[in-house]
């Protein structure tokens, strides 16, 4: 059942991130903006009832493998889209971040299913969980926005710094706009990615016994927070443009090694990060 | 027979010597338009007067009234006239509508001074009902050609191009400044155009500081000393460069030590001086973003090539507007003759029938007197059906002999004035809602 759901959610991100691409490509159909907003909003609504569905069905274990986890991360990557859309409405974005939400939602497509090794932790059902599993899916969203964001960027500078005033260079929009929505997707995906490492480390008193345990995934995340912090900070004194852009897709290349690595079996107790 | 006409020259036919002394704006134009209106044999008259074109439109016997209000004015103008009646006069209105008459085609402003000079002459009572619908038309042909092709696309001049630079860069350009640097002339038209996108300042500098402070009065800037110049591209985010000196202002060790003081915020340079003021290895510094003269001419180069492939497509637009509106009016000019033939027919058949049955009236019974109108009306129908079809399908091919002959032949005089009385309030009504 669940997974009926979520195959129309599936095609309504298909549909939505189509309607956008073809705005890009052809600026006149300005009615395709709308009709793609709308279509990702009941996506991402249609998204949340397969989810709950799931959890009937599965009883949530469903999510603590790779398939399910990208499936959470496309949900909240959609979700924080639409937000994006409705108060900094750029719909030119929306042509370069959906492909990637969908890239993460496309693996369930193909099936759900109860794929946890071994027994659940006996974390489960704590309020400290449930916090930092959905701000820890909010940061990575929104770091990926960010790079989507950034990738644009480097685009369009390429197009403004070597003189081709052609169809791209029309169609991106302005590096300024670009650069500062780069830095509010960065400063915001730091803020929520804070709050998951403080009620990770709630978590882990919990699980291990200690707040820190220099557990791979503890360190990795540590270094990905690091990172972030630093553009934080960077920005402050000024960095900004093409160096704060290739910073911002370094940053997101270690979020994709951070949760490859988990899916790695045996190397981090660390659990639900996709194994 | 009367046709519409039209006697004008141009920026294609005639130096601005010339147009300057037929010049027509204001309370000229008015008087031009009643000293037409008075010429024997005119009906309708409009003048498209703009600095670079003069073109007197005339629904009229001959081109003879237009033409003498040019020679009256410049006997120079002989010989720089062109002159075009029916279907081609259509055609140019229609064509110089479209803007693609115009010096830069594409451009907009011609289709306002269009409607303006139709104002004007409405106004005037010089163009009436044949007007009004020509000017419609001509209207909707330059709306055609504006959506359905992309003639009005792209930067067509120089300062248009940096303007469309520094938007991709900085998008508007509230809270920053701009720097103008040199008193070139196209570097203060480049300026006051990016001001008008919002630049919180304009700061000029020249080595001349008599010249900086002349040229900040009339870009609304501040002048500022040229000594001061490595300080003002730190204060600066869009950096235009236009003075005549013979070698690099903007040096790449400028450049250097600018972007460093900037902490690396971006700056833009548009060099419109040639030979060029900013070194081109400026350009390889990360976040400066230079620009010369060959760059954005290339842009301007590039949009008119565009602009022409799309004339094309334009002009096949313009060429199906004016067959239409000639069918149209052909068809007008048909429908006259038909509605007095059938009047005069009716009236034959009604008045036969009436006394018939005056002589016959007492024998019948309301129904029978009934049928005896039938009757006659029905001989009419049917005798003219063959002749009625023939005349609608002579006037929508063009063909304007066969009205004239079924006039002649039934001695008939078509009213000129049944010539869609109420169009003048249509096209006045569609004015005021474009404007």
């Amino acid at each position: 059942m669940s997974i009926t759901i979520l195959r129309v959610a599936a095609l309504l991100y298909v549909a939505g991130a189509g309607s956008y691409i073809l705005f890009f490509a052809r600026p006149k159909h300005r009615g395709a903006v709308r009709l793609g907003f709308w279509l990702i909003t009941v996506g991402f609504f249609v998204h949340a009832a397969s989810i709950g569905a799931a959890c009937k069905e599965y009883g949530g274990t469903e999510f603590f493998n790779l398939r399910g986890g990208f499936g959470l991360l496309g949900w909240v990557g959609a979700g924080a889209f639409v937000l994006l859309q409705r108060f900094y409405p750029i719909p030119a974005v929306g042509a370069f971040i959906l492909p990637l939400v969908l890239m993460a939602v496309l693996p369930g497509f193909f099936g759900l299913g109860p794929r946890a090794q071994g027994p659940l932790p006996n974390v489960i059902g704590k309020p400290a969980l449930t916090v930092h599993i959905s701000t820890a899916l909010g940061g990575v969203a929104l770091f990926l926005i960010a790079f989507g964001v950034a990738l644009m960027y480097l685009l369009q500078e390429r197009e403004v710094k070597g003189k081709h005033f052609g169809a791209l260079f029309s169609r991106l929009p302005s590096l300024d706009a670009l650069d500062r929505l780069n830095q509010r997707l960065v400063r915001a995906g730091f803020v929520v990615y804070t709050v998951a490492l403080i009620t990770g480390s709630l978590v882990a008193k919990h699980a291990w016994g200690a707040f820190w345990g220099w557990d791979p995934q503890q360190v990795a995340s540590l270094v990905v927070w690091l990172l972030y912090f630093a553009l934080v900070e960077l920005r402050h004194i000024g960095v900004h443009g093409r160096r704060y852009a290739l910073l911002t897709l370094a940053g997101f290349a270690l979020v994709v090694s951070m949760i490859v690595m988990g899916a790695v079996p045996n190397v981090t107790r660390h659990r639900g990060n996709f194994q | 027979m009367s046709g519409v006409f039209l006697v004008g020259l141009s920026h294609h036919s005639a130096p601005i010597a010339v147009r300057e002394q037929v010049a027509l704006a204001g309370e000229g134009l008015k008087a031009a338009l009643e000293e037409l209106k008075s010429r024997p044999g005119v009906r309708e008259a409009m003048i498209i007067a703009t600095c670079n074109r003069v073109e007197v439109y005339v629904l009229a016997e001959s081109a003879e009234p237009a033409r003498r209000l040019f020679l009256d004015r410049a006997a120079a103008a002989d010989g720089h006239l062109y002159e075009h009646r029916d279907a081609s006069a259509v055609r140019h209105l229609f064509r110089v509508s479209a803007s693609l008459d115009s010096m830069v085609l594409g451009e907009q402003q011609i289709l306002g001074q269009v409607k303006e000079a139709y104002g004007v002459a409405s106004a005037a009572a010089a163009a009436g009902a044949f007007f009004s619908r020509l000017c419609n038309r001509a209207f909707a042909t330059a709306k055609r050609v504006r959506t359905e092709t992309e003639i009005g696309r792209g930067a067509s001049s120089v300062s248009q191009v940096a303007v469309e630079l520094v938007e991709k860069i900085f998008g508007d350009l509230e809270g920053k400044a701009v720097l103008l640097v040199g008193a070139g002339k196209m570097g203060a038209l480049s300026a006051r155009a990016l001001a008008s996108l919002g630049a919180s300042r304009v700061l000029v500098t020249n080595r001349s500081y008599e010249r900086a402070r002349e040229l900040a009065n009339q870009t609304g800037g501040h002048a500022r000393d040229f000594a001061e110049l490595p300080q003002l591209l730190v204060e600066a985010d869009v950096v235009i460069v236009s003075t005549g000196a013979p070698n690099y202002v903007i040096t790449s060790e400028l450049a250097q030590a600018t972007m460093k003081a900037r902490r690396h915020r971006s700056i833009c340079f548009i060099d419109l001086a040639v030979p060029r003021n900013v070194d081109p290895r400026c350009g390889e510094q990360p976040d400066l973003y230079a620009y010369d003269m060959d760059d954005l001419q290339r842009v301007v180069h590039a949009t008119k090539e565009a602009r022409a492939g799309e004339a094309l497509r334009a002009e096949a637009i313009v060429e199906a507007e004016v067959m239409a509106f000639n069918a149209e009016r052909e068809t007008r000019a048909a429908l006259p003759v038909l509605a007095a033939l059938r009047q005069r027919a009716e009236a034959i058949a009604l008045a036969e029938a009436e006394r018939t049955l005056l002589q016959v009236g007492q024998k019948l019974d309301e129904k029978g007197r009934r049928s005896v109108e039938a009757m006659a009306r029905a001989i009419v129908n049917k005798l003219l059906h063959g002749p009625t079809a023939r005349l609608k399908e002579a006037a929508s091919s063009g063909d304007s002999t066969l009205p004239g002959a079924a006039a002649e032949l039934f001695g008939l005089e078509p009213d000129p004035t049944s010539e869609g009385a109420k169009a003048p309030e249509e096209a006045r009504a569609a004015l005021s809602e474009k404007r």
